[in-house]
């Protein structure tokens, strides 16, 4: 399609110009409010580093960070699908099930004698469909995904269990496959290296696409986007189809990683991704989503975790600060920096 | 002078389950003019345009354009033909800013990725060739900009089209008298570019400021389409409450009886 060339009507006077409405304090504090929450993620990041390197002693050594790295890569990966999800204003509540699930199977598939490669493909096959399921309710069907996606949680995570009958299954450490979770590329976990991959296809996708600004536009106003022609039910859907991948291959990455596939993996994990999403800064409430802002939210995540357990703090206190953080984040999103002028809806 | 209309609809009925909203509704928009489409509250002005957009299927009836006969079975249908509508409810995304708005759904893009330089280029074009001067930033969010300002944005995404029919809800209802008079005096400025563009006004000070006709649908049936100089003010009102007024209008002045 092309533009219609413009022309000035000649004759008529020109518009008077309307006084600007927005002041230039008001603009400069509307910038910083675009981006205050990520510099704010960064910002808090930096001090725990320093405050963690400082106070517990092998925190800041090369093996370590490596170690953290690949602690959070599925939390990252399945964080950045996420980013989608909720900046649609939607929730997925069923990604640690189907890590469950899916890490669950693949064991038992390849106990089963399968060719990794195809256990692989079925798997992601696999945590696509329960995606498509998700998001066949909540767009096609207008069912609130928070439902939805909770009944399949309780479904995914009922099936591996019955699949399991609860115990862990082995997965053989001689197979290719095991190297996805432990394996290293000139010293970085592969792990890390997708999640890298991920991350950077993700934040392309969302800002540089035509899909991440129907994902943005959807979230901020559906109705709108779907008069200018966009089937934002699709869109509604794909989202939805991009975290169960996303959870597929976190559940393959831990499992692999444990050489065990086990029914209990991933509980929390969905807590733990919507925390680190939230962290960086996306809202909520749909139209409003930062890739760069997740990416620091789930390595935050993963730093308070590895430095609170080198400080010899009790595991379970992670739990409870990672709650605490979601709530602040939460608090933080629709309270404070909405006085920087960031529109909240 | 009477040129051909360049959208033209003849005979379109419109039901929504056992509610017939609109009957036997004829409608022409002539290039270069101004239209504007009045009626009461129900009237069917909002289920005539969505037909026009092709947000709804018309049940039966016959849409012209520029002397083709076409069908129009959905949005893109309609903005393939060149006719664009700017909603009542401005149909903008607050997060997103001028230029992402202005190519919603119609990006521009150099392989996957998007071409925001090619999008932002054109947006200035397009806004300067309406001469607008009102925004500062085309990066500035939707949700910074005034009422008028939003307006301004959302007429300028329909024209920055090839389009050749433009239709604006009530694009003044929510403005301020200023505002008001700056979106007319866009509006105006669309006709004298070669746009038909159709102004839906319950504002008759609006109506007989910039429009070249007026088309007056009463009860879901369309009481008569005038040139806006051969009424009056009056005219134009009994047209909408009563479905006539003297020789124009339904003569049976009941536009209910089928």
């Amino acid at each position: 399609m092309t533009t219609s060339e413009p022309t000035t009507t000649a004759g008529k006077p020109p518009v008077v110009s309307e006084r600007v409405v927005t002041t230039r304090a008001a603009r400069a504090n509307a910038h910083i409010g675009k981006h205050a929450q990520t510099i704010a993620i960064g910002v808090v990041l930096v001090l725990l580093l320093i405050f963690f390197a400082f106070s517990a002693d092998r925190f800041a050594t090369t093996g370590n960070l490596l170690n953290l790295l690949r602690q959070i890569s599925p939390t990252l990966i399945v964080a950045i699908a996420m980013t989608f999800v909720i900046s649609t204003s939607g929730i997925d509540l069923s990604v640690g099930s189907t890590v469950a699930l899916t890490g669950s199977l693949l064991a038992i598939v390849l106990q089963h004698g399968w060719d990794p490669t195809l256990a692989l493909v079925a798997i992601l096959a696999l945590g696509a469909l329960i995606g498509f399921i998700n998001g066949w309710f909540s767009s096609y069907q207008n069912i609130p995904p928070f439902i939805v996606t909770l009944a399949m949680l309780s479904i995914m995570r009922g099936t591996a269990l019955r699949a399991t009958e609860g115990y862990s299954t082995p997965i053989d450490g001689d197979l290719w496959i095991v190297q996805l979770g432990q394996g290293r590329v000139a010293g970085i976990p592969v792990p890390v290296i997708l999640a890298v991959v991920v991350a950077a296809v993700g934040w392309i996708t969302l800002t540089r696409t035509p899909f991440g600004r129907y994902v943005i536009g959807l979230g901020s106003n559906g109705e709108s986007l779907r008069r200018t022609g966009v089937n934002t039910r699709k869109v509604g859907l794909a989202v939805y189809v991009l975290t169960g991948l996303a959870a597929a291959l976190a559940g393959v990455l831990i499992a692999t990683r444990l050489s065990s596939g086990s029914s209990n993996a991933g509980s929390g994990f969905e807590l733990e991704v919507i925390t680190a999403v939230v962290l960086g800064g996306t809202s909520l409430f749909g139209g409003r989503g930062s890739m760069l802002g997740t990416m620091l939210g789930a390595l935050t995540l993963g730093v308070i975790a590895n430095g609170l357990v080198l400080l010899h703090v009790s595991p379970f206190y992670v739990q409870i600060v990672q709650g605490a953080i979601l709530l602040l984040a939460i608090f933080a999103n629709s309270k404070v920096w909405a006085r920087f002028g960031a529109v909240r809806k | 002078m009477s040129q051909a209309p360049v959208l033209d609809l003849r005979g379109i009925h419109k039901s929504f389950g056992p509610v017939q909203v609109l009957h036997d509704v004829a409608f022409s928009v002539y290039p270069g003019e101004v239209t504007a489409l009045v009626g009461d509250n129900g009237a069917g002005k909002s289920t005539l345009v969505k037909c026009i957009g092709g947000i709804y299927p018309i049940d039966s009836g016959e849409y012209f354009f520029e002397g083709e006969k076409v069908q129009v079975g959905g949005p893109r249908d309609a903005a393939a033909l060149g006719v664009e509508i700017v909603y009542q409810d401005l149909a903008l995304c607050d997060n997103l800013d001028i230029v992402q708005n202005m190519f919603l759904g119609r990006e521009r893009r150099s392989g996957l990725i998007l071409d925001e330089a090619t999008m932002e280029e054109l947006a200035a074009r397009t806004l300067d060739g309406l001469a607008v001067r009102t925004v500062t930033s085309l990066r500035q969010r939707v949700s910074s900009l005034s009422g008028g300002q939003r307006q301004t944005v959302a007429i300028a995404k329909a024209v920055l089209w090839n389009s050749k029919v433009v239709i604006l809800d009530e694009p003044t209802a929510a403005l301020g008298v200023a505002q008001t008079a700056q979106v007319l005096d866009l509006v105006r400025r669309l006709a004298d570019r070669g746009l038909a563009v159709v102004l839906i006004s319950h504002n008759m000070n609006d109506v007989f400021a910039v429009s070249d006709r007026v088309a007056a649908l009463y009860l879901g049936r369309m009481a008569a389409q005038v040139k806006t100089s051969e009424v009056t003010h009056s005219q134009v009102v009994e047209l909408i409450t009563a479905g006539r007024s003297g020789e124009l209008g339904l003569q049976n002045g009941n536009g209910a009886t089928s």
